[in-house]
């Protein structure tokens, strides 16, 4: 969250592509939470959770303009749409990325830790998130922004 | 039926029901009874890079956002349309990321919030989320703004 100035001022993304992301997000978190749940395949769901950590990391680090997701929206799927209606500041989906990386490295940490369920439980959680965004755009994440900085989970500057 | 895939089916279901709940709840206005009267000075709201010193004519809408909000962008832009279009309406916009104090004070929880004033100032409803245009609407007739 450190460089969220300098990716406020740029033209916008198109408010689709963070849906996109979101939308594999959630598959990838179903997938999480049924193989996890099989002692055969949880492996299998690790390195999955580790393939997403490691995507909200390049979301977190490199905004999300530069997310390896925006790029696959950008040459697979853009294409094929209308051009979009309005454009949407990059802020709110930069702090969306930091929230999965939260709530999914918590998940993958506890799981490394031998927390029982760790992986489902943070996955449920993630997709929850991923889920409202793809289908309904809501930002779980912005939402809460203010609410969570009341309590004192994000810091205040001031 | 593997329990995994029971699992799953419940947890879409409750995103689903969550999703519809929110959306059919957000945007809807809540009536305030004996509000307080906002006080300008606290507010030290800015328009244009000048401090905001009057309220509207006959409303004004006290919008609150902050930078982490997409919403809030779209719910800004439909306001000052509104505006341009209502002489006696006000649009004022507060960013509350760095202003705990007045996110307290209100009990802001969520942005945007917007507060619907009437000429002096007093609240008259409150709007979680982005606003439905026919739930503004409504409430600005009630304060003689078409």
């Amino acid at each position: 969250m450190s460089n969220t100035n300098q990716q406020s001022t740029p033209k916008g993304l198109d408010p689709r592509g963070p849906r996109f992301g979101a939308a594999i997000t959630s598959v990838l978190m179903v997938l999480v939470i049924y193989l996890s749940l099989a002692p055969e395949t949880i492996n299998l769901a690790l390195g999955i959770m580790i393939f997403s950590v490691a995507m909200f990391v390049f979301g977190t680090a490199l905004g999300p303009a530069k997310h390896p997701y925006s790029y696959l929206f950008k040459y697979l799927v853009r294409p094929a749409l209308k051009p979009p209606t309005a454009l949407e500041n990059a802020t709110p989906v930069h702090f969306a990325q930091f929230v999965g990386l939260l709530v999914t490295g918590t998940g993958l940490v506890l799981h490394l830790l031998n927390v029982p369920y760790a992986l489902p439980i943070a996955a449920a959680a993630a997709f929850t998130a991923a889920f409202l965004n793809a289908v309904f755009a809501y930002c779980l994440g912005c939402q809460m922004y203010l609410g969570l900085k009341r309590i004192g989970v994000i810091p205040s500057k001031s | 039926m593997d329990f995994r895939i029971a699992i799953i089916a419940v947890l879409v279901l409750v995103a689903l029901a969550a999703g519809f709940w929110w959306r059919a709840r957000t945007g809807r206005a809540k009536l305030v009874r004996s509000g307080e009267i906002v006080d300008l000075g606290k507010l030290k709201a800015s328009r244009a890079g000048k401090p905001v010193t009057s309220f509207g004519k006959k409303a004004t809408l006290l919008q609150f956002s902050t930078e982490v909000c997409s919403i809030c962008v779209q719910t800004a832009k439909y306001f000052k349309e509104l505006e341009s279009k209502n002489p006696d309406l006000k649009h004022i916009e507060v960013d509350l990321t760095d202003r705990m104090d007045l996110a307290a004070h209100f009990n802001v929880m969520q942005t945007p919030t917007t507060l619907v004033l009437d000429r002096t100032g007093k609240v008259q409803a409150r709007i979680g989320g982005a606003p439905k245009p026919n739930v503004i609407q409504q409430e600005l007739a009630k304060l003689e703004i078409k």
